[in-house]
């Protein structure tokens, strides 16, 4: 029966399959530089395609011996694993080569082959659960595609089992794909799902591969990005708005502010909501300038301003300019709450207006001043941003750090 | 590790509470036409600083630097944040409670004095301030350092430890 089913086997994959074998040994020139670990399984698999290197070579014998039995092939294939382990690395080209041209010239003899050893099929078979137990233990994360069936594992070729017949005399099995993979867990193998592992291991592989794209860093930055560009826009804004209110105001007032109870009258309705703007914009000014000098870091901003960095004074500025414009909060309520004189319960009693009003102009005139100076600073380096240098380029500083705690 | 997806839903989160915050802080003034509209607005707003600090320690415990116990070193690092945000909930508050209680029976009428006016300016200023610093804090806390642990973490730590030493000894 199990005659049969090698047979039926070798009928199935008729003479393709013949090339495919030299692959794993085309592979493990480059694999064990990144793994390592895996030098047991790898050996055996070095046996195998030595394996095939003595088929090889019993091809070359195969006229000459013809129908001999297989009696003294063992002494042949014993010594050709102990010279392969040697040579493995240069011959895995030559072998490649050599083994298409050996199997296709000689192809008559190997159903003879398959004919007459008809246990060997089992021998890979009995191997396949051992190996996959040691390959799941290093490559349990990284390596998710090694946890499926791969067509090398599955030895449907008699010829690479017969030379281990001698070699190897484990007891028999039948091969087939199993559905457990075996993984060690605390000092033990426990059988674990193959499809569900697969699954795990190429979620995390997603999430690995996905990470590096899009990470919470960036999204930080791009935030922190987006809100230099208000900034921007609001120093550009705060700058223009203030000069126009104190043109206003001036044209309001008259030569000499002469003419106070007209800029009272028509400047009420304007006082308060453009107190409330220029707060709003002076804040959103403000914020953005600290963030340009990271004002946290506070060593850093001090000796920005000692130095007359145009950014660093810009943003002292502008928290002098809030300072003045907030204080005059009462005064802008005092007009927004203007009555003439006349009125019963008016806050404007007669002859107080120049006495309310003047300072509050001076005021309003000094903070245009400082916000017009803070943009005209600001646009002097409008790229500068410490906030980002130092929060965000911060790990580039930690491999230096570690190149050196690591060489010393 | 912190996902990103939950990071970017956090993050506007705290910028939608802070422009809330800078919005009513900018405009409340002039949204006066009943008592009671400045009373939500200011009650809102003194919730949002509440949410603002629940969230920001809710992202301090979900830092690897917080789990490995390490909480000294997240204090020290972000202590001006979480002053300045104290500070700032406390101005807020007794100018909401002095300002409604002023204006609760006519709320188009002239309130100011030497005193409300100062501890306006502060509460404003401090407002800028603890946006500022909030901001950054949140910003900050979605470098990826803060959920693993790394030789920068390790440096840190020795620097903090270090200096309550130094202290002893000056």
């Amino acid at each position: 029966m199990r005659a049969d089913s090698g047979l039926r086997v070798e009928e199935d994959h008729p003479r393709p399959p013949r090339a495919l074998p030299p692959v794993p040994s085309a592979n493990q020139d480059d694999i064990p530089l990144s793994r390592p670990k895996k030098k047991k399984p790898r050996t055996k698999t070095t046996l195998a395609s030595a394996s095939l290197e003595g088929l090889a070579q019993t091809a070359i014998h195969k006229p000459s011996e013809g129908s001999e039995p297989p009696a003294k092939e063992p002494v042949e294939h014993l010594e050709a694993p102990v010279q392969k382990r040697q040579r493995k690395p240069r011959l895995s080209l030559e072998l490649e080569t050599a083994f298409t041209q050996k199997t296709t010239s000689s192809p008559s003899l190997l159903p003879n082959e398959n004919g007459i050893n008809v246990e060997p099929a089992e021998e890979p078979v009995i191997q396949k659960p051992r190996r996959k137990t040691k390959k799941t233990r290093p490559a349990e994360l990284h390596y998710a595609n090694e946890l499926g069936v791969e067509d090398e594992d599955i030895i449907t070729d008699e010829q690479s089992s017969l030379e281990q017949q001698s070699v190897f005399t484990a007891p028999t099995g039948v091969s087939q794909p199993v559905g457990k993979v075996f993984v060690e867990k605390s000092r033990r193998f426990q059988a674990a799902d193959r499809s569900e592992l697969i699954k795990t291991t190429e979620k995390i592989d997603v999430s690995m591969d996905v990470k590096p794209s899009w990470t919470t860093r960036d999204v930080a930055l791009s935030v922190h990005r987006a809100f230099r560009m208000i900034g921007l826009f609001s120093h550009g804004f705060l700058a223009g708005c203030a000069v126009w209110n104190i043109v206003v105001i001036y044209v309001l007032a008259g030569d000499q502010l002469s003419n106070l109870s007209n800029l009272l009258q028509q400047y009420k309705t304007l006082a308060y909501p453009f107190q409330s703007l220029l707060y709003l914009l002076l804040a959103l000014s403000t914020i953005s300038a600290f963030d340009r000098i990271d004002f946290a870091k506070t060593s850093v901003a001090i000796r920005n301003f000692l130095a007359l960095d145009p950014t660093a004074l810009a943003s002292f500025l502008y928290f002098t300019a809030l300072i003045l414009s907030l204080s005059q909060q009462m005064t802008s309520d005092r007009i927004h709450l203007y009555t003439p004189s006349s009125v019963n319960g008016s806050l404007w009693a007669e002859g107080i207006e120049e006495q309310v009003l003047q300072p509050w102009i001076v005021v309003n005139l000094v903070v245009t001043l400082l916000v017009g100076l803070s943009w005209l600073f600001l646009s002097y380096r409008p790229g500068m941003d410490l906030s980002e240098e130092l929060m965000f380029s911060s790990d580039v500083e930690d491999y230096p750090d570690k190149g050196i705690k690591a060489s010393s | 590790m912190l996902q990103t997806s939950n990071y970017s839903l956090v993050l506007s989160l705290q910028f939608l509470l802070l422009s809330y915050d800078l919005f009513v802080n900018s405009f409340s003034e002039l949204l006066r036409m009943a008592p009671v509209i400045q009373l939500v607005l200011f009650i809102i707003q003194d919730i949002a600083v509440l949410f603002n600090i629940i969230i920001i320690f809710l992202m301090f415990f979900n830092t690897f630097v917080f789990q490995a116990g390490l909480v000294n070193l997240l204090f020290h690092k972000f202590k001006g944040t979480i002053t300045l945000t104290a500070v700032y909930f406390a101005l807020s508050i007794s100018l909401h409670v002095w300002v409604m209680n002023l204006r609760w029976k006519n709320s188009n009428r002239f309130v100011w004095t030497d005193g409300l006016q100062t501890l306006f300016v502060f509460q404003r200023l401090v407002a800028v301030l603890y946006c500022y610093f909030y901001k950054r804090t949140a910003v900050r806390l979605g470098d990826p350092r803060f959920y693993q642990d790394s030789l920068w973490l390790r440096k840190e730590f020795m620097q903090v430890r270090r200096l309550p030493l130094a202290k002893a000894l000056a």
